[in-house]
């Protein structure tokens, strides 16, 4: 067997991958001006509490996803210190699929949840 | 062990060396902006933590070059560039010509034709008032603030660029502005400004976006006008009496058989000048591609 911290590393980036769509755009529906990638990063930072569930490099090739499917919106802004920063905001579709993906894990969390107890 | 952001960027770029330049661009960026972002909230809150110290944590947060180029090859990976889906592949060679009306890229093409007249008008003059602007005045002080304007002003226009080149002609771009060393001072900026490749490669395309967007424009009108007339000449003689051609007093007709033909002919033409026009725009896009980004 493979040892069990790469296949647990493996099996958290498999289960990561559509998640962060999720979570990314709930963030920003929730929050009232549009955030940066740091800004996001700290506040996940908050909610995962000491589990560290994904590098928050990870975050960014997602944000540029859900921007290229017109879920999210960006500006670049200079930043007083250091070098410009892209400020993220969802837009009017983004809301609508956050709709249907909260549905679509409401049910998936409840399957799995059943799964795991056996029914 | 790595000792600076810089040296994280060198690594994260060659781990992504594989990878569109645009996705190389974005990663740079992201990092750049994150890692930046963290380090100075990390100072703050550990002063005494010396800089490779900071620079360690904040990067087992990030995630090490490895880790954060493979996330950007996996959405990469998955991600399908606006405007260039494959149109499905029709066997015959006539499906495939006349296919050209279902495909985006022809029409993003044709409009891009259009736009590129005014575009490269604009960059032409801004470049040409800019590059003499900022070597007269060379001469006073003032002159090198005002040189940088003009440099940054070009970073700019070549963002803007690449983001019409990406909708219309469907060649990936990058996102954001490329900036290298944030706490440069003005004179170094300008310095390395002035000493980028890059920089000088926007202006030549500036230039060059003059001279094509006037042979699109010429182009474009010179072809439609001709397919135009050549489907309206029987329009035009069954319905007004008027001959196509009118010669020294003289009115020339067309015979009825020809008909047919003229509306056909005018519209192979147009159809073909679609299929020429998808090409030139990945031509375009190519060459846009690599003249204003960096690798």
């Amino acid at each position: 067997m493979v040892d069990s911290s790469t296949l647990t590393k493996k099996f958290q980036k498999e289960m990561n991958a559509g998640i962060a769509s999720l979570v990314l755009l709930s963030v920003l529906d929730m929050s009232d001006e549009p955030m940066y990638g740091y800004q996001i990063a700290k506040l996940l930072e908050e909610y995962s509490g000491d589990a560290s569930f994904m590098k928050q490099g990870a975050l960014y090739p997602v944000l540029h996803s859900l921007e290229d499917n017109g879920l999210l919106e960006s500006k670049v802004e200079p930043s007083v210190s250091g070098p410009p920063r892209r400020y993220y905001e969802i837009t009017s579709d983004g809301r609508e699929m956050l709709v249907t993906w909260q549905g679509v894990w409401k049910q998936m969390k409840s399957f799995v949840d059943r799964a795991i107890k056996g029914g | 062990m790595i000792r600076s952001i810089e040296e994280y960027l060198e690594l994260l770029k060659t781990e992504l060396k594989d990878s569109d330049a645009a996705t190389v661009q974005d990663a740079l960026a992201d990092a750049e902006e994150h890692l930046r972002a963290a380090l100075a909230s990390l100072r703050e809150k550990q002063p005494q933590a010396s800089q490779e110290e900071a620079l360690f944590q904040v990067i087992e947060q990030y995630g090490s070059p490895e880790e954060t180029a493979s996330a950007y090859k996996e959405v990469e990976r998955r991600t399908i560039p606006r405007l260039t889906h494959e149109s499905q592949a029709s066997t015959s060679a006539l499906a495939r010509f006349f296919g050209v009306y279902a495909d985006a890229r022809a029409w993003g093409a044709l409009l891009y034709m259009l736009i590129a007249f005014v575009t490269g008008i604009l960059y032409f003059t801004w470049a040409v008032t800019g590059l003499a602007t900022s070597a007269s005045f060379a001469l006073f002080i003032f002159g090198l603030p005002f040189a940088l304007l003009f440099f940054l002003s070009v970073r700019g226009l070549a963002l803007l660029e690449g983001r019409i080149v990406e909708a219309l002609l469907g060649v990936r771009m990058p996102r954001r502005p490329l900036f290298t060393q944030s706490n440069l001072k003005w004179l170094d900026r300008l310095k390395e400004l002035f000493l980028d490749k890059h920089t000088w490669f926007s202006i030549l395309y500036m230039f060059i976006q003059f001279a094509l967007g006037i042979v699109y424009f010429v182009l474009f009108v010179t072809i439609l006008s001709f397919s135009l007339s050549f489907m309206a000449i029987p329009v035009l003689q069954e319905a007004w009496g008027q001959g196509a051609i009118y010669n020294n007093g003289i009115r020339y007709f067309f015979p009825v058989w020809s008909y047919p033909l003229l509306i056909i002919g005018g519209l192979l033409l147009w159809t073909t000048f679609m299929n020429m026009a998808r090409g030139i725009g990945q031509l375009h896009g190519r060459m846009a591609k690599s003249m204003l980004v960096t690798e």
